[in-house]
């Protein structure tokens, strides 16, 4: 794979107390659609604006291919960004607008009107290239924003939350166009955002970023299923993972997980991991919990809060223990709130993290490998 | 809806005060054209018939008007210019740059434009004298800068402030350099501010009597509200020329805030936020 985008160790401090970003090392390859995702501040639009070359970073090494570029301003890297706040210039035309890196780069007029033409059709912009941006729909202007950044066709596509400002609806249609312009330009696109939606569906790999750190760099299902560290996986998937605090038991069949008074068998492989360990957190996926009828095996809780999705219901489960968990429910169980129900998981959905460090020791506690 | 007179109290109100204000205007208009002959000689009627352009014969004939008139517009022009380039790059610097004593120097400028004029104007004797620069066009633009240019300067700022940064770097990434990007992107966006700038530097430098009587000794670099003083002499007052020249000094500023008024409203707005 070859790379068009690599940091080295990349840090941006703001002042003396405010680091932005802590430490990134990443290698993003030649055609990857490759995405920085995490919680608002967590240093995803600073480290993009360091590849763009509108930030410096305070240390750090950036490198386009192979040329070191952290010194170069974003004029002299072959880039184009699209913004968050989508930032057309008001006073032109969606044509002007497109047309305004080929007029910097001083192509000849017949090769420019050419290639708007070229974006604004494959962007279905075709009849609004007359028109100011302030006379287009949110989502049409974002194409535009879009079509300038594209008319340019740099090695490395930017964009920075460029769906945010979209309703949700609107926002489901640009993803799918996003990704169709990845396909038919062949081009590196590197994507900010904060909807982990946007992140898992749309890139080969993400970057889970917190507090500046990249925690996990890894391709979408990697990160669902293998979550390094319980930050990663609580910050993955809807509705967030459950989370409950566990310890490990000697039992005569070997090590087993405690949740609650209750046992789960750990498969030797996993013996290791856990080896010493008495208290840890336990992570569960709402999506992997199976409610039926209270038995005397398993977890019991009561049903604190029912909220209708359609064809699933998320149902909050007030334990018996004490603690909470959420689980995804087909709508059919009609499960009323105060109702008493038993809670079933696999081993294999057993998430288990050290307490401290909070790092994943254990994908599942079965024998199968993630 | 409203009943009538809750409606029309308002308006009653305005239409007083708008004869309050503007019956002197229509009294000079009025006099400018009234023949000297008749000027003075009872019954003074409201509205007459016997006009004639006897007085703006006189005046652009038979005094140095003309001079005076050249002398204000070159004076006005460089104060136009200079006031909006250099206050277009401070106001700039000063919204995107993050320098040392920014904040004191943002306010230093406004603090500045609080001196009287007259405060000013006999250092400024004093100093241009012994820069030879007294009775030149250059330094009674800078005299007329010194007023205008910190509140101009500040102006701007409160424009550049309102154009987003996004748009700059929208540009930078589609390759424009920083002056390019700000003449093409920042400029546009900021065109009311450029304009308020210009109008309140013309405005200044037109109306300005202390700099230029001080300033400018000699007769022949006198500039209008200057030379339209000399009219009112130690036995006689023309006053048919006073009010000829009123009106003919009064015209470019008109004209000005009739076709200016969309963008001079929108300025006021802002600066009331």
């Amino acid at each position: 794979m070859a790379v068009a985008v690599r940091l080295e160790h990349v840090s941006k401090h703001f002042g003396r107390r405010v680091t932005a970003v802590d430490d990134v090392s990443v290698e993003i390859g030649d055609r990857e659609f490759f995405t920085f995702v995490g919680p608002s501040g967590c240093g995803k639009t600073t480290t993009l604006r360091m590849i763009a070359g509108l930030e410096a970073p305070t240390s750090g090494r950036v490198y386009f291919g192979e040329r070191d570029v952290t010194a170069l301003p974003p004029q002299k890297r072959d880039i184009a960004m699209v913004f968050q706040d989508i930032a057309l210039f008001p006073y032109m035309t969606v044509a002007q607008n497109i047309a305004y890196p080929l007029r910097i780069a001083g192509l000849p007029r017949p090769t420019i009107a050419e290639k708007v033409e070229r974006v604004a059709g494959i962007l279905g912009l075709t009849d609004k290239l007359d028109v100011k941006p302030a006379q287009l729909s949110g989502g049409q202007q974002q194409r535009v924003a879009i079509g300038r950044a594209i008319a340019k066709e740099p090695k490395v596509l930017l964009m920075d939350e460029p769906l945010s400002a979209l309703d949700a609806r609107l926002r489901a249609e640009m993803r799918t166009e996003i990704l169709r312009l990845h396909r038919e330009l062949r081009t590196t696109i590197v994507y900010v955002t904060h909807d982990q939606v946007e992140a898992m569906t749309m890139s080969t790999r993400v970057a889970v970023m917190d507090r500046g750190r990249a925690l996990q760099i890894d391709p979408p299902r990697a990160i669902f299923h293998a979550p390094s560290s319980l930050t990663v996986a609580t910050f993955i998937g809807t509705p967030a993972m459950n989370v409950l605090p566990g310890t490990i038991v000697k039992t005569p069949e070997g090590l087993a997980v405690e949740l609650l008074g209750h046992r789960t068998l750990v498969h030797p492989r996993h013996h290791g991991a856990l080896q010493g360990l008495a208290r840890v957190d336990v992570g569960i996926r709402p999506q992997a919990l199976r409610l039926g009828p209270a038995r005397g095996e398993g977890l019991r809780g009561v049903v604190f809060l029912r909220e209708p999705l359609g064809l699933e219901d998320e149902v909050l489960v007030e334990l018996e223990g004490g603690g909470r968990l959420k689980a995804v429910t087909p709508s059919a169980l009609e499960l009323p709130e105060g109702a008493h129900v038993g809670l079933e998981f696999a081993a294999r959905d057993l998430y288990v993290f050290h307490p401290d460090s909070r790092q994943a020791l254990c994908h599942g506690v079965d024998g199968a490998g993630r | 809806m409203k009943d009538g007179a809750a409606r029309w109290a308002p308006m009653a109100a305005l239409l007083v005060i708008l004869v309050v204000v503007a019956f002197p205007f229509y009294w000079m208009v009025l006099s400018a054209f009234t023949p000297r002959a008749v000027l003075f000689r009872p019954p003074y009627q409201l509205v007459r018939l016997d006009l004639s352009l006897e007085n703006f014969r006189d005046l652009l004939f038979a005094t140095e008007f003309l001079v005076y008139a050249k002398n204000s517009v070159l004076a006005a022009v460089g104060a136009i210019v200079l006031n909006v380039v250099a206050a277009t790059l401070a106001g700039y610097g000063l919204t995107r740059f993050a320098f040392r004593g920014k904040r004191t120097f943002a306010f230093g400028t406004l603090f500045s434009y609080m001196f009287p004029p007259m405060l000013m104007a006999i250092p400024l004797y004093i100093l241009f004298s012994a820069l030879k620069m007294r009775n030149t066009y250059l330094g009674l633009i800078l005299a007329h800068m010194a007023i205008s240019l910190p509140l101009n300067i500040w102006i701007m700022w409160q424009y550049f402030q309102i154009v987003p940064l996004s748009l700059e770097e929208a540009a930078w990434v589609s390759g424009a350099s920083r002056l390019r990007a700000l003449r093409e992107v920042c400029l546009p966006s900021a065109r009311a501010g450029i304009l308020s700038v210009a109008i309140f530097a013309f405005a200044l430098s037109w109306n300005d009597f202390t700099f230029a009587f001080i300033l400018q000794t000699d007769r022949h670099m006198f500039t209008l509200p200057v030379g339209l003083a000399t009219f009112v002499e130690q036995t006689a007052i023309h006053w048919g020329m006073v009010m000829a020249s009123a009106v003919l000094v009064s015209v470019p500023t008109f004209a000005l805030v009739f076709f200016l008024q969309k963008y001079l409203l929108s300025g006021l707005g802002m600066s009331a936020k």
